[in-house]
């Protein structure tokens, strides 16, 4: 016998030897992610589409009654709940314009090299690390309207915020709220695009300058072509999240004043623990749900499109 | 019935139960789920009582000290206190009953009391409380129906009354025309006259202060079938209410934390609020001199933060839950419950001490308003205020900021809920 016939028989007799364990092995190593997939997503989720189709009374959640589509007629049909819809769709975007847009500006200027860039990296952090409630709670404080400090600032400089101050304002309570949303958000932002940017090759942008390339001309040739994915995975994270969004908004104003930041999971939760209606809850998450499912499908097909135009 | 039975006569049968081994033997027996009834020995059990007062730093330890005395006063029952905070002590509890859990005994408000009844999550006690015989006050007791079924019995009763800072207003105002003109002399520089809450991210309190003009005007959300929350003096005593917010004697913007902040601090002069807020003025600023008067409003008719104490339907120790109402009523725990309480009323009519009225001379004032108070929900639609709060506050608040005029937003409230109700 050969050495190389002996090596065959060795192999073969290891692969007799375990023969589950070759077929097997990559389902054993994925039955937890799917366990826990299927118990806490999956499940819920086909009961929360279940529900979305009866009458269910959250103090007698046995007790459902099947009306078919009639909790979806019911929200469409609501004035209130297309004015949920578009408030939602404004904060959203808001929201990921305004984080990604100052996140990228913060990643940038951190890029530099400047005198105490450590501590300035550190410290952008902050935002981020503040708990939602605590950020909700001093947002709330700072714009109160007889001791808040914005407050008090704005009407010394003459801006007029209304008697009852920017949070019972309804010009005034969504822009509050966005404000102290981005605040929060872009460190997240500027930390991740802080990193792509620094997987840019410098002899990328040093070739570029070399041939003339103005700064704006150089980010947009070399810079943005490398961390436009993780911009485009970081916008996607933070629509997902805005969507999602409930503490601070429900802390700050409770979807008021007059719903005028009445997103869609303040409607769901109200729904659900106020009316006690988790049918209609259920359809408010159903659609919320269909949004997001939008805006991830809509992102990979951007993206593939983006890798074949590439 | 269980709760004439006297105490000695109770325990004695509860003695002979556990000396016969009987009792050990019941608790294992699908009995031990069944309701309440009159005369039987009550199993050992140890039973929770849930309560948001609980968790009050003031009434907290002294409640606590009323469950040591039942605890300490036989060895069968045991109560364990469990302490939800106010803000979401409704969704929590009602979420537990209607998942066929919770606490055996809880201290419920008025709305949170109305949905768990009406949803059958109740243990109904019509044969097991005689009002007359207790001697309950008729009042805030005839809001223990729900459908027909008697489900609780007051705990406490809280009255809306108005309190005042006697260094800023000796004589307090006794008619509305006096109460406005007081709010305007008062108000001066950084001290207003009045405050209350008018903004949408205190929805709940909001509803609570307009209830206090809807009522004192002579309104009612309801007429206990059909809604009338557009009724004219609904709208009268919402106009009221508007007439002071545009008189600038309020700190807009400012939430109820805020501005009884500034009420201990002697920067507001008078505020419409419920006997608990009795012991948290005086721990805020024990200095402060305040004394307190009707709401000096056209009817004598006010909001109350009425508590019934109820036996969740899920609770498997009925007997033991019903076995502390019973000692609850019993006339020297009333008085300790009252005492503990400070300003709040409880179930039966009872005597305040001399210490009590010498330490706060003024407690009668509340206690005379108990059977002119109503509980803050739509009467008949019980099960339907949060619903209705939200329409009227939001139509009234954008009555407020001068989108509308009240009649309008009255009017508007009323159709809307109207088409909520069906």
């Amino acid at each position: 016998m050969s050495a190389e016939q002996a090596g065959a028989g060795v192999a073969l007799r290891r692969r007799r030897r375990s023969p589950l364990g070759s077929r097997w092995t990559p389902y054993i190593f994925l039955l937890p992610a799917a366990a826990y997939i299927f118990l806490f997503q999956a499940i819920p989720l086909v009961q929360e589409i279940y529900l979305s189709f009866t009458r269910t009374n959250l103090l007698n959640p046995t007790r459902s009654v099947w009306v078919g589509l009639e909790n979806y007629e019911k929200i469409f049909a609501s004035a209130g709940f297309q004015q949920t819809l578009l408030t939602t769709l404004g904060y959203v975007i808001a929201c990921v314009v305004g984080a990604v847009g100052s996140g990228l500006g913060v990643a940038l200027l951190l890029n530099g090299r400047f005198p105490g860039r450590g501590i300035a990296r550190a410290l952008v952090t902050v935002p981020w690390a503040a708990p939602g409630i605590a950020t909700a709670l001093i947002a709330t404080w700072m714009l109160n309207a007889q001791y808040g400090i914005i407050t008090r600032v704005l009407r010394a400089i003459g801006v007029d915020v209304g008697e009852s101050g920017i949070l019972d304002n309804p010009d005034l309570a969504l822009v509050a709220i966005l404000a102290t949303t981005i605040w929060q958000l872009f460190p997240f932002v500027a930390v991740v695009l802080l990193s792509a940017l620094q997987s840019v090759p410098a002899e990328l942008t040093e070739a570029a300058e070399m041939d003339g390339a103005n700064r704006w001309w150089s980010f947009r040739v070399v810079t943005w072509q490398v961390i436009k994915p993780t911009v485009g995975l970081v916008a996607l994270l933070m629509t997902i999240w805005s969507l999602r969004r409930f503490e601070l908004i429900w802390l700050m104003t409770r979807g008021g004043p007059l719903g005028t930041t009445r997103t869609l999971v303040i409607d769901l939760y109200s729904q659900a623990f106020d009316s006690k209606q988790l049918g209609n809850a259920a359809a408010i998450g159903m659609v919320g749900i269909v949004i997001a499912l939008i805006v991830v499908v809509g992102s990979s097909l951007v993206s593939r499109a983006a890798e074949r135009g590439a | 019935m269980a709760h004439s039975t006297s105490l000695r006569s109770r325990r004695a049968a509860v003695a002979l139960a556990l000396a016969s081994g009987l009792v050990l033997a019941a608790c294992s027996s699908p009995a031990g789920s069944d309701s309440p009834s009159e005369g039987e020995a009550v199993e050992p059990a140890t039973i929770t009582f849930a309560a948001s007062t609980f968790g009050d730093p003031g009434l907290g330890p002294r409640l606590q000290g009323l469950i040591d005395t039942y605890n300490s006063s036989q060895d069968v029952v045991t109560i364990e206190p469990a302490a939800v905070p106010f803000p979401t002590f409704g969704q929590t509890v009602l979420t537990q009953m209607g998942g066929g859990e919770g606490p055996d005994l809880v201290r419920f408000d008025m709305p949170e009391f109305t949905s768990a009844a009406d949803a059958g999550l109740l243990e109904p006690l019509d044969d097991l409380i005689d009002a007359d015989e207790l001697g309950l006050q008729p009042g805030p007791d005839e809001y223990m129906t729900v459908n027909d079924s008697r489900y609780g019995v007051i705990f406490d009763t809280s009255n809306y009354v108005m309190y005042y800072n006697t260094d800023l207003i000796p004589e307090p105002p006794t008619t509305f025309d006096e109460f406005m003109a007081t709010a305007k002399a008062t108000t001066q520089g950084d001290v207003y006259g009045l405050a209350f809450r008018q903004t949408q991210a205190e929805e709940n309190g909001v509803w609570q202060d307009i209830f206090n003009y809807v009522y004192g005007f002579g309104g009612e959300w309801s007429d206990g079938e059909k809604l009338t929350l557009n009724n004219p003096k609904n709208v009268e005593g919402l106009e009221a209410y508007q007439s002071l917010y545009d008189a600038n004697v309020i700190p807009k913007g400012a939430d109820a934390a805020t501005f009884r902040k500034m009420f201990a601090q002697g920067k507001v002069g008078m505020e419409l609020n419920n006997g608990g807020y009795l012991v948290a003025t005086r721990g805020t600023n024990p200095d402060l001199k305040f004394s307190v008067a009707p709401i000096p409003f056209p009817v004598r008719a006010q909001g109350a933060i009425m508590a019934p104490i109820v036996i969740n339907a899920n609770s498997e120790h009925k007997d033991a839950a019903m076995d502390f109402i019973n000692w609850v009523l019993e006339e020297e725990n009333q008085v300790a419950l009252q005492e503990a309480l400070g300003a709040s009323s409880v179930a039966t009519k009872t005597e305040r001490t001399e210490e009590q009225l010498a330490e706060t001379p003024f407690l009668p004032v509340y206690d005379e308003l108990t059977n002119s108070s109503a509980p803050q929900i739509v009467v008949g639609f019980g099960p339907q205020t949060a619903d209705i709060r939200k329409i009227v506050v939001t139509q009234v608040i954008a009555a407020l900021q001068g989108q509308q005029t009240m009649k309008e937003a009255m009017d508007k409230a009323q159709d809307e809920a109207e088409q909520l109700v069906g």
